[in-house]
C-alpha cells in the first residue's frame, strides 16, 4: 500500500511520459495571476481549439511540398514510392490499423488486469508492478519487434501482440494508480451505505479513475502510432516504409514526406486523445 | 422497559490478526430506541471501530449484534448496512454525481421508483436546510465544508434508517459552524427520533450531543456510561474524571433548568409611585443590599441600593443602576449564573415571558443544586452497586 | 532453456565488443541527457513566472514526444546528414519535456512562504533563484531527468537506423542474418543491454538525485 502510493508520488511529479502533452495546466496553482483574457481562453480549451489549426495549417504545408514535387512526370525515380492511391494511402490505412487495433486490445487487456491488481488478493504486486511499469520506458521497441518476429514470423498479427505488449504498461500503471487514487473516504461511504464491493468498483472507483486511465490510454495510443512506424521492419506495412525507402535511397523528399505524414497522424491523434480526456471526465471532477 | 434494544452488543470482540491484544475486548452495549448515544474516549480506545462493527464495515471476531433481537451477526453486511445511515467525518460524498444523486444512492440501491426517489431528495434537502432548487443538480466540489456534511447527513438519512451511526461527523468542521450543525441536527432529531450511535474525542461535543454518554477507554472498555449529567455529577473514577477535565461542575450547569424545581426567593421590590421609606425597611428586614424597582407592567428595571433609597425623598425611572441580569423562565442554570457575574447585587432577575418578576436566582441556589445533583447521583450509583 | 545458454555463451564470447557497443550508446544518451537538463532547468526558470511562455514551452516540448521516433530521426537527415547528430537531435527534443515540466512544477511547490522570508531577509532573486527556490525544487527535476534517461536509453536503440552508434547494432544485425546462427542471440543482446544500461543509469541518476539534494528534503 505505502509502496504504491509512493510510487504514485513519483509517477506523479514524473507524470511528462505518461501525458505526453499536458494540457491541463492543474500545477500551476503557484503561478502568478494570469491575464484574464488567458484563463478565459483557457477555461475554453483555447488549446485543444488551436490544435487541429495547426495540425491543418502542417497538413497544407506538406500537400504544397507534395504538388511542388511534380509527380505526374514519371521520369523522377521517387514517383512510385510517393503514389498516394497506391503507396501512401494504403500505408495510412495499414498504420492505423495495427495503432487501434493494438490500443483497443491494450485497454481490453490492461484495465481488467489493473483492476485486478488493486484488488485484496493481489494488492501486493501492485508496486512490483509500477516499478517495472516504470523501467519498462526502456525498453527498445525495435528489439522488441524483432524477438517477436523470431518467434511468430512475419505480418500483422506479429506486430499487433508486439505492440499490445509494449503499450501494455502506461496503461495498466495508470489503471492502477488512478484506482489507488480514489480517495478511501469515498469507498468507506459508498461500502457504509451497504453498496457491493462490485458496485463500489464500478459505480464510484472507475467513473473516478477515469481521467488518469484515459491519459494512459493515450499514451499507449502515440506509443502504438511510433511503434507501428516500425513495423515495415518485420512486413508489416505502414507508413515506417516510405520513411525507409527515404533512408534506403536517400531521397529527402521521401523522407520528409513519410515522416511528416507520421508526424500528422500523431499529432492528429493525440488530439483525439485529449479531447476524449476532457470531454470523458466525469462532471464534477 | 420490557422491549428490546435497537441495539444490542454482546460480549462484542475485534482482534486483528497478528496483534496480540484485541482491539475491541468483551463489549456489551445497548442502544436503546430513539437516544444519541456518544462513544467518546481518547484517540485509539477503539471507538470508531467500535462503531464500525454495528454495520459490520469491521467484523467482530466474537460475540453477536442483535438489531431489534434480529441476529445480525452474519446476516448479508451490504443489505444490512443500508438498514443504517452512516455519517463519516470526511464526508465521503462521491465527487462525480451530484448532490441529488449522492443523496438517493440508498433509496435507489433499493429500488425505489424515479419519482418517490426525487420527492425524497428534495424533502431531505429542504430538512437538512438546503434549497432544493439550488442545490439538487450541484457537484459536491462547489460545497462549503458544513454543507458537504448537510449533504452527507442527508444522505444517511436518504431510506429513513431507523439507525444513524456518525463517526465524528462534525470533527472537520470550524467551530462556529460546528456549533450551528450540532444545534440544527438535534433539532432534527427532536423531530425524527432516530437511534444514533454517535463518535467522538471531545466530551464537549458529547456532553451537547448525547441523550447517554459512554465513556470508553483503553480497548473500548466502557469506564461509565449515563446521562450527561450523572456522569458530570459523579465521575466514577479518575480516568473519567480526568477525561471530563476541569469544570465538570460549570458544563453540568448546563442540565439544569430554571423553573419551579429551582425554590426561588422572593425579593423586595417597589413602584416607582411607592415610598422610599418603606422599601428601605423592607429591604432591611429581608437582609438585603438592594431594592428592585418594578415599573407598572412588574418588569424589573433598576437595582435600588439602600444608600439610593436613604437619600432620597422620591424615586424616579433613573434612579439607582439598570437591571441587565435577567433570565427567563426556563433558562439553565449556567445562563443564570452568567448574568449573576454581571448583575450589580450578584443575583440574576427570573423574568415570565411577558418580562415582569418571577424571582431571582442567587449563588446559594447554583449550590444548593449541585450538591444535590452529586448526591442524587452518588445515590443511583450506590443503588446499582448494591443490586449488582 | 537452450536459447538462454546459448544467449549467454553468445554473450560470453564478446564481452570488450558488448561493452564498448554498451558505451556508445550510453555516451549519447549521456551527452543528450545533461544537454537537456542544462537547457530545460534554464527554460524553465525563464518560463516559470509568465503563464503565456510557460503552456506555450510545454506545448511545443509535448509535441515532440508525440512524433513517433524515426520520423522525428528522419526530418534530422536532409538537414545535418546521417550518422549519430540526427539521432541526438531527436533524443534531446524528446528529454526536454520531463525535465522541463518537472522543472516547472518542482518550483511551482517552493512554498510561498519560503521564497517570502527569503526576500524578507534581503536576498535578490539570483540568491533567491540559486540558493532557495532550486535546491527546494532540486528532487522534483531530477525525477524528470530520470524519466528522461530512460526513454532516451529505450529510444536510442533506433538511431542504428539512421546510421547512429549503439545497442541497436546489434538488433539490426540480428535482423539481416535472421535465421543464420547467432542472429536472435545477437537481437537478444542488443534488447537486454538497452534495459540493463536504462536501470544503471536510473540507479546512477537516483545516486545523482539523493547526493545532490538536501538533507532536510530527504524523506
Amino acid at each position: 500500500m505505502s509502496g504504491l502510493t509512493s510510487v504514485r508520488a513519483r509517477t506523479g511529479d514524473a507524470g511528462t511520459t505518461t501525458d505526453g502533452r499536458d494540457r491541463d495546466p492543474g500545477s500551476g496553482s503557484a503561478a502568478p495571476a494570469e491575464p484574464s483574457w488567458l484563463a478565459r481562453a483557457r477555461s475554453k480549451h483555447l488549446g485543444l481549439k488551436l490544435a487541429p489549426v495547426g495540425i491543418a495549417l502542417l497538413a497544407l504545408a506538406l500537400f504544397l511540398y507534395y504538388r511542388s514535387l511534380g509527380l505526374g512526370d514519371s521520369v523522377i525515380q521517387q514517383s512510385s514510392s510517393l503514389q498516394w492511391s497506391t503507396k501512401l494511402w494504403p500505408q495510412l490505412v495499414q498504420h492505423l490499423t495495427i495503432a487501434l487495433w493494438s490500443t483497443v486490445l491494450v485497454v481490453v487487456v490492461a484495465v481488467p488486469l489493473g483492476i485486478a491488481l488493486t484488488r485484496p488478493p493481489l494488492r501486493r504486486f501492485g508496486p512490483a508492478i509500477v516499478t517495472v511499469a516504470n523501467s519498462g520506458q526502456a525498453l527498445p521497441a525495435y528489439g522488441l519487434l524483432i524477438i517477436f518476429l523470431a518467434m511468430l514470423g512475419q505480418g500483422l498479427r506479429t506486430v499487433v501482440v508486439a505492440l499490445v505488449l509494449y503499450a501494455l504498461l502506461p496503461v495498466l500503471r495508470n489503471t492502477m494508480v488512478g484506482l489507488d487514487g480514489v480517495d478511501r473516504s469515498v469507498i468507506e461511504a459508498g461500502r457504509g451505505m451497504g453498496m457491493t464491493r462490485w458496485r463500489v468498483l464500478t459505480r464510484i472507483e472507475l467513473p473516478l479513475a477515469v481521467p488518469v486511465i484515459l491519459a494512459g490510454v493515450r499514451v499507449a495510443m502515440i506509443l502504438n502510432i511510433g511503434m507501428a512506424t516500425l513495423a515495415y521492419l518485420i512486413g508489416g506495412g505502414g507508413l515506417g516504409v516510405t520513411i525507409a525507402v527515404g533512408l534506403k535511397l536517400q531521397q529527402d523528399p521521401v523522407l520528409i514526406i513519410g515522416a511528416a505524414l507520421v508526424a500528422i497522424v500523431a499529432l492528429t491523434f493525440d488530439w483525439v486523445g485529449a479531447l476524449a480526456e476532457t470531454y470523458l471526465r466525469p462532471k464534477g471532477l | 422497559m420490557s422491549h428490546a434494544p435497537k441495539i444490542r452488543l454482546e460480549h462484542v470482540e475485534k482482534k486483528y490478526p497478528g496483534s496480540r491484544t484485541p482491539a475491541v475486548e468483551d463489549l456489551s452495549l445497548e442502544v436503546e430506541e430513539g437516544e444519541i448515544l456518544v462513544l467518546v474516549g481518547p484517540s485509539g480506545c477503539g471507538k470508531s471501530t467500535t462503531l464500525r462493527l454495528v454495520n459490520r464495515m469491521i467484523e467482530p471476531t466474537g460475540g453477536t449484534i442483535h438489531l431489534d433481537d434480529e441476529d445480525v451477526t452474519s446476516v448479508n453486511a451490504d443489505r444490512l448496512r443500508r438498514r443504517m445511515g452512516y455519517v463519516i467525518q470526511q464526508v465521503g460524498l462521491f465527487p462525480h454525481q451530484s448532490i441529488a444523486q449522492n443523496i438517493a444512492t440508498v433509496p435507489s440501491m433499493l429500488g425505489w421508483d424515479r419519482a418517490r426517489v426525487s420527492e425524497r431528495v428534495d424533502e431531505l434537502l429542504t430538512m437538512v436546510g438546503l434549497d432544493p432548487e439550488t442545490y439538487r443538480d450541484r457537484y459536491p466540489r462547489e460545497l462549503s465544508g458544513g454543507q458537504a456534511q448537510r449533504v452527507g447527513v442527508a444522505r444517511a438519512l436518504g431510506a429513513d434508517p431507523e439507525i444513524m451511526l456518525m463517526d465524528e461527523p462534525f470533527g472537520a468542521i470550524d467551530p462556529i459552524t460546528r456549533e450551528r450543525l450540532q444545534n440544527e441536527f438535534l433539532r432534527l432529531q427532536a423531530e425524527l427520533r432516530k437511534t444514533i450511535v454517535f463518535v467522538t474525542h471531545d466530551i464537549d461535543e458529547a456532553i451537547r450531543m448525547g441523550d447517554r454518554i459512554a465513556i470508553l477507554g483503553e480497548r473500548s472498555h466502557i469506564r461509565q456510561i449515563d446521562t450527561p449529567e450523572r456522569i458530570l455529577a459523579f465521575p466514577v473514577d479518575d480516568f473519567v474524571r480526568d477525561f471530563i477535565g476541569s469544570g465538570s461542575t460549570l458544563k453540568g450547569l448546563q442540565f439544569e433548568v430554571v423553573d419551579d424545581a429551582v425554590e426561588l426567593d422572593p425579593y423586595p421590590t417597589m413602584g416607582v409611585d411607592d415610598d422610599p421609606a418603606r422599601a428601605l425597611r423592607a429591604a432591611q428586614d429581608a437582609n438585603a443590599a438592594y431594592v428592585l424597582l418594578l415599573d407598572e407592567t412588574g418588569r424589573p428595571t433598576r437595582w435600588l441600593s439602600v444608600e439610593d433609597l436613604e437619600s432620597a425623598e422620591r424615586v424616579t425611572a433613573e434612579s439607582g443602576t439598570e437591571v441587565l441580569a435577567k433570565v427567563e423562565l426556563g433558562a439553565t442554570l449556567f445562563e443564570a449564573l452568567e448574568q449573576m457575574l454581571i448583575s450589580a447585587a450578584a443575583v440574576a432577575c427570573v423574568v415570565r415571558d411577558d418580562g415582569s418578576l418571577y424571582g431571582v436566582v442567587r449563588l446559594t441556589h447554583l449550590n444548593r443544586v449541585i450538591r444535590q445533583a452529586r448526591v442524587e447521583a452518588r445515590e443511583h450509583y450506590e443503588r446499582i452497586g448494591a443490586a449488582s | 532453456m537452450d536459447g538462454i545458454t546459448s544467449w549467454i555463451t553468445y554473450v560470453s564470447g564478446r564481452p570488450d565488443e558488448i561493452l564498448a557497443t554498451t558505451w556508445d550508446h550510453a555516451r549519447i544518451v549521456l551527452v543528450v541527457v545533461l544537454g537537456a537538463t542544462l537547457f530545460s532547468v534554464v527554460l524553465g526558470v525563464v518560463v516559470h513566472r509568465h503563464p503565456t511562455a510557460r503552456a506555450l514551452a510545454l506545448a511545443i516540448s509535448g509535441i515532440f514526444l508525440t512524433i513517433p521516433s524515426l520520423a522525428l530521426f528522419a526530418i534530422f537527415i536532409p538537414l545535418v546528414g546521417i550518422g549519430n547528430t540526427p539521432a541526438m537531435l531527436a533524443l534531446f527534443l524528446y528529454a526536454i519535456l520531463p525535465i522541463l515540466r518537472n522543472t516547472v512544477t518542482g518550483l511551482d511547490s517552493v512554498p510561498a512562504a519560503v521564497v517570502e522570508s527569503a526576500r524578507g531577509m534581503g536576498m535578490g532573486p539570483v540568491r533567491q533563484l540559486l540558493r532557495i527556490r532550486l535546491p527546494l525544487a532540486w528532487p522534483v527535476v531530477m525525477a524528470g531527468v530520470r524519466v528522461s534517461s530512460l526513454i532516451t536509453v529505450g529510444i536510442a536503440a533506433i538511431a542504428v537506423l539512421v546510421g547512429g552508434d549503439g545497442l541497436g547494432e546489434y538488433i539490426q544485425g540480428g535482423l539481416t542474418r535472421l535465421g543464420l546462427p547467432n542472429s536472435l542471440e545477437s537481437v537478444w543482446t542488443g534488447t537486454v543491454f538497452t534495459v540493463l544500461l536504462g536501470l544503471l543509469l536510473d540507479l546512477t541518476f537516483a545516486g545523482v538525485q539523493r547526493a545532490t539534494t538536501s538533507k532536510g528534503l530527504r524523506a
